[in-house]
């Protein structure tokens, strides 16, 4: 397990900001982020809809589109040296390789037109230099490990043939077929329902022992997140607005916004499919950021100040555990039981 | 740790932008695209001045001679050689050529609108019908008037070979009789087959009889295959087939040659041109207006108009036609400038407008057998003319779909 | 996959019995008495009665209700359209009203001109449309995408004919580098093989034919392919922009593949099913354009003898030529339609 202090981070990112150039005007979607991630952790990154996520998984992939994508400062050091000063074949190295993603929708993130087996050979054929066969018997592996039935038969089969669940496996197949050293998973059960997404989520813990990499899950269920992940980004607006340990995120919330994730958690017994989040108000235009605390708008426990002055992350009491509010001496206290 | 009392005052939704109807949207976004304004700007123009001349600039083409100035080259001055300024110079019968391109447009105009309003009129309705009937289930009242259409059309048959009109309308009847003894229940009980096609057999037969043995027994058969058919009352699926089956039939013509043939055998004329360029045209409007419906009768909007009862005819025209009008709003305009080309393509080949009318088409048919000759500009104008006219609806309408595409709506 | 073949096949009877539907009521457009409109006011009487009997003009169009009426089942079948009909179906076309020979018989002569034709100018369609138009697409909003929209507009735009006649102008009458119309330079003999000169006179080797051949056959190619290549340009283009905002095109580009292969493995497959539908219809573009081109070029294939027989009011050629196009145009979206199942696994296994 991590235990955060001597062990050299697998990859820091300092200041990451991305922005997209669109008719309606600059959209800054992440907005200056650093954090570290150690070998063999499991990050979670949770947040509402829109507030960044997956740009900011993207943009370490360098997987924006540019234009109208820009990413304009920052640094995502990985194995020694700055991802965004790569050049585009180096980067090509590393993707799929040593960092690999997995995305939200499975039904539309495999090609159409090739078998499964084909696509998930593909990157091993690029990055390990097989040949055709050698790359079969391994995927072949790779479907088994993810626990597709009959994988030799598999192999051969269109996606369309796959149901959403071994679609999402298939992609998990392909995203470790080069054992990454950090798997980034985009919400990648979402688009499924309750029982299959308890299987993917103990498929990825089960390979993240057994491999040894780490993992990124980004979701806005923290729910999910509570069992799997040792450590918790809460991003609002672009911005990392508390980071923290499982168990300081969750019994001392200090931010107001990581309160109403938290408070608008559904219990077992409600109905399912209530919606999960439910703090009153939108998330601010990222066109025309507020110039104070992001969250100002919605916060029950704004004051002038929050209106003036961006609260930046700093550290509380307990290790590790940083917030950007300035009032999270007051607030402490005030949090869910 | 001091006490924090909860800010009290209410929390305002803010950063909801402002909302624009759809079709203010589409205006800015179509304004701010170059291309698509180059685009109104020259159907402007081509527009403005074809109403223009046809209003304001007399010109009676029959009696437009002057031999005395054939061929002359474009010249901006009068020279001794020719006494006028012909911007454009003059054809083989010494006519003003800028004077019959501009007049040419007013011919180009009127085939492109009567020829798109007739392919839009007829294959809108149809592709709309077919649409909405096909996703739609037919309430009682229109699977009657279905079925007794369907059984006087198929009855014709008989009624023509027996010459007895009145047995088309008893086959009208049988698929009225149809349709309301289990237009219900057509799911579970199974058709009935034997009676259906005993009564038809027999209405065919007995009236046949009047007239001859054979006479009986070809109606009879006729009676007996329509009376199974009508047997079970068919949903709007069938109507949709039929009308896309016989559009598949126009359009297994390739583009502008139906238009061609049938102007071959009508004879020449630019209204026989307008309307085979219309009929041709049909089934573009019926298939887009049918995917169209399809791809909105299953949102909300119209799940919800069915659901409160609101009759076909209302859910058609307020719920679903407004929701498939851009599509149909950027064809026109794209087949506006086909409809110009295809009547240009006619007049050329001497099947358009009649001469000396002036038509762009027929103009450079006139004038490229004197190309040898070395005059150029009696075939550079009307060319141009008719490349400006069709590129200026075809510039807009690639805007129109940019500024109406709702994927692009953010 | 073999029953969608079948049941694709079934589909196109209906069709075409419609098609010769259709090209039957043609005649019966005609103003006024067929036989007089064909031969003109002064024709011999015994010709207008040849014309009566070739198309069964004292007959009634469909069914022969009159010859029911007395008992005559075969009389009631013995009509216009069922002779029609039952001619086509032994592939007889008919024959011509002036020249009296058989229509499929001159065809043979002047088909091959116009294969020729259509197959080199979609050939110029397909080389420059679809690398034009992935290459615009995927350096979206840069001038070369920019002169691509613009250029396929004018192209769509431009009436062939007067492309044609400008052509000339310039290369053959001006310039003097390009014959003006027909195949060949008088003096010039390729020994016939397929009837596609440019084939046939590099399979014997005739260089100086080849290079006449080609020389004649190019103005015409290029102005028949100016719309086909704008439409595909177009199409290439606009179906890759859509390809390339779908998730697996990213998935592909998370896996490290280079651009070059993200584009033209994952990509172009995909967006190469709706060019194919595009091409089949660009086919009957073709088709119906040689009507045009062949008249301005005189080139002695179909579209010019559609063209001539119409002046001359020689109907059954009109209606054996336009018959025969729509048959090929049939077929060539029958193929398509297949070439579609092979291409997308999702159909094939439907
Ligand atoms: N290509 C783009 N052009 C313009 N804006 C973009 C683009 N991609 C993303 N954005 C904007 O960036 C913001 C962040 O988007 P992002 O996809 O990261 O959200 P997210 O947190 O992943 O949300 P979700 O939970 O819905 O996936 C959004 O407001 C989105 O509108
Ligand atoms: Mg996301």
């Amino acid at each position: 397990m991590t235990n955060g202090t001597a062990m050299k981070p697998l990859m820091e990112i300092k200041n990451l900001t991305t922005r997209f150039y669109t008719q309606d005007g600059v959209v800054n979607a992440v907005n200056g982020i650093s954090y570290t991630l150690d070998p063999g952790e499991i990050l979670g990154v949770v947040g509402e809809s829109g507030c960044g996520k997956s740009v900011h998984a993207l943009s370490i992939m360098r997987l924006i589109q540019i234009p109208p994508g820009e990413i304009p400062a920052g640094e995502v050091f990985f194995g020694g040296r700055d991802l965004l000063k790569l050049s585009e074949r180096e980067m090509r190295m590393v993707r799929g390789h040593e960092i690999a993603m997995v995305f939200q929708d499975p039904m539309s993130s495999l090609n159409p037109v090739y078998t499964v087996g084909f696509q998930i050979s593909e990157a091993l054929m690029l990055h390990k230099k097989m040949n055709r066969s050698q790359a079969k018997v391994r995927a072949i592996e790779l479907l088994n490990l993810v626990g597709i039935p009959e994988a030799t038969k598999r192999f051969d089969n269109y996606p369309h043939q796959f149901s959403g669940g071994m679609r999402q496996r298939a992609m998990i197949a392909m995203a470790l077929s080069c054992e990454p050293k950090l798997l980034i998973a985009d919400e990648p059960t979402t688009a499924l329902d309750v029982t299959i997404q308890a299987q993917i989520i103990n498929l990825v813990i089960r390979l993240q022992e057994e491999l040894g990499m780490s993992v990124m899950w980004i979701t806005h269920d923290l729910g999910i997140v509570a069992e799997m992940v040792h450590r918790i980004n809460v991003m609002y607006a672009g911005f990392i607005i508390e980071r923290g340990f499982v168990d300081d995120i969750y019994n001392h919330t200090l931010h107001p916004y990581t309160m109403g994730l938290l408070g608008s958690l559904p219990s077992i017994d409600e109905a399912p499919g209530t919606k999960l989040i439910s703090i009153p108000g939108l998330p601010p235009d990222l066109i025309a950021l507020p110039e104070g605390c992001p969250f100002f708008a919605r916060c029950t426990y704004r004051v002038e100040q929050c209106h003036q002055e961006r609260p930046q992350l700093e550290n509380a009491q307990e290790a590790g555990h940083t917030v950007a509010c300035w009032r999270w001496r007051e607030i402490q206290g005030f949090g869910v039981a | 740790m001091t006490e924090l009392p909860p800010v009290t005052e209410e929390i305002n939704d803010f950063a909801v932008r402002e909302h624009r109807s759809l079709w203010l949207d589409a205006w800015r976004r179509l304004i701010s695209n170059r291309t698509a304004m180059i685009g109104l700007v020259v159907v402007a123009v081509f527009v403005l001045s074809a109403v223009g001349a046809h209003f304001f600039w007399k010109y009676d083409a029959k009696m437009d001679l002057n031999y005395s100035a054939k061929l002359l080259a474009p010249n901006l001055r009068t020279t001794e050689k020719s006494t006028q300024i012909h911007i454009f110079g003059t054809d083989k019968l010494g006519r003003d050529i800028f004077r019959r391109v501009v007049h040419g447009g007013w011919n180009s105009l009127r085939v492109g609108l009567v020829a798109v309003g007739i392919s839009l009129s007829i294959g809108g309705l149809l592709g709309l019908l077919a649409g909405f009937f096909e996703s739609t289930d037919l309430n009682r009242r229109e699977r009657t008037i279905l079925m007794a259409a369907l059984g006087l059309g198929l009855g014709a048959l008989p009624a023509w070979i027996a010459r007895q009109p009145f047995q088309a309308v008893l086959f009208g009847l049988l698929g009225v009789a149809s349709s309301l003894l289990h237009g219900k229940t057509s799911k579970k009980s199974s058709p009935r087959l034997v009676e259906y096609g005993l009564a038809g057999a027999l209405i065919g037969g007995t009236s046949g009889f009047l007239v001859g043995p054979m006479v009986a027994l070809v109606c009879g058969l006729v009676g007996l295959s329509i009376g199974l058919l009508l047997a079970r009352p068919v949903g709007g699926k069938v109507f949709s087939s039929i009308v896309m089956r016989v559009m598949d039939i126009i359009l297994s013509f390739p583009s502008y040659l139906l238009a061609i043939a049938i102007v071959a055998f009508l004879g020449p004329g630019l209204e026989k041109g307008m309307i085979a360029i219309g009929v041709v045209g049909i089934p573009i409007y019926a298939r887009l207006a049918r995917s169209a419906v399809l791809s909105v009768t299953q949102k909300e909007y119209v799940l919800a108009a069915h659901s409160v009862g609101e009759g076909h005819g209302r859910i058609l025209f307020k719920h679903i036609v407004p929701n498939i009008l851009s599509p149909i709003i950027v064809q026109a305009t794209m087949g506006l400038a086909n409809a110009i080309l295809s009547a240009a393509a006619l007049g050329f080949l001497g099947l358009g407008a009649i001469p000396p009318e002036p038509e762009w088409g027929a103009m450079l048919g006139d004038s490229y057998k004197y190309l040898s000759s070395g005059a150029w500009w009696a075939v550079l104008f009307p060319g141009l003319a008719i490349m400006f006219s069709v590129l200026g609806f075809n510039l807009l309408g690639d805007g129109l779909r940019d500024a109406l595409d709702p994927k692009m709506r953010v | 996959m073999g029953r969608y073949i079948l049941r694709r096949l079934l589909s196109v009877i209906p069709t075409l019995i419609g098609v010769t539907l259709v090209i039957f009521l043609f005649q019966r457009l005609i103003p006024g008495d067929p036989a007089v409109a064909m031969l003109g006011e002064h024709a011999n009487a015994e010709n207008v009665a040849r014309i009566r009997e070739q198309f069964g003009l004292d007959k009634p169009a469909f069914l022969d209700r009159d010859a029911l009426a007395e008992g005559d089942l075969p009389g009631f079948f013995d009509s216009q359209y069922v002779r029609y009909f039952g001619r086509l179906l032994q592939f007889d076309l008919g024959e011509s009203i002036h020249r009296r020979i058989p229509i499929a018989e001159t065809l043979k002569e002047r088909f091959p001109a116009t294969v020729e034709l259509s197959l080199l100018a979609m050939s110029i369609a397909l080389v420059v449309g679809i690398p034009i138009g992935i290459l615009s697409a995927s350096r979206r909003n840069s001038f070369l995408d920019g002169a691509t929209m613009i250029g396929s507009l004018v192209g769509v735009s431009v009436p062939i004919f007067w492309l044609g006649i400008m052509e000339i102008m310039f290369f053959a009458v001006i310039m003097k580098w390009l014959p003006s119309g027909s195949r060949l330079s008088s003096g010039i003999v390729i020994k016939p093989i397929t009837n596609l000169l440019l084939l046939d006179s590099l399979l014997t080797g005739n260089w100086v034919g080849f290079k006449d051949a080609f020389l004649h056959i190019l103005m015409p190619a290029i102005s028949l392919a100016t719309i086909p290549t704008a439409i595909i340009t177009r199409m290439t283009r606009s179906s890759m922009l859509d390809v390339l905002q779908e998730d697996y095109i990213r998935t592909a580009s998370a896996k490290g593949l280079s651009e070059r292969i993200v584009l033209f493995r994952h990509a172009l497959k995909n967006a190469f099913l709706p060019v194919i539908t595009i091409i089949g219809i660009q086919a009957g573009t073709l088709l119906a354009g040689a009507v045009l081109t062949e008249t301005i070029f005189s080139w002695p294939g179909i579209g010019k003898w559609v063209y001539d027989s119409i002046l001359g009011r020689d109907y059954p050629i009109v209606q054996g030529v336009t018959l025969l196009i729509a048959i090929i145009f049939l077929v060539v979206n029958l193929l398509v339609d297949l070439s579609y199942a092979l291409l997308d696994p999702r159909i094939s296994y439907e």
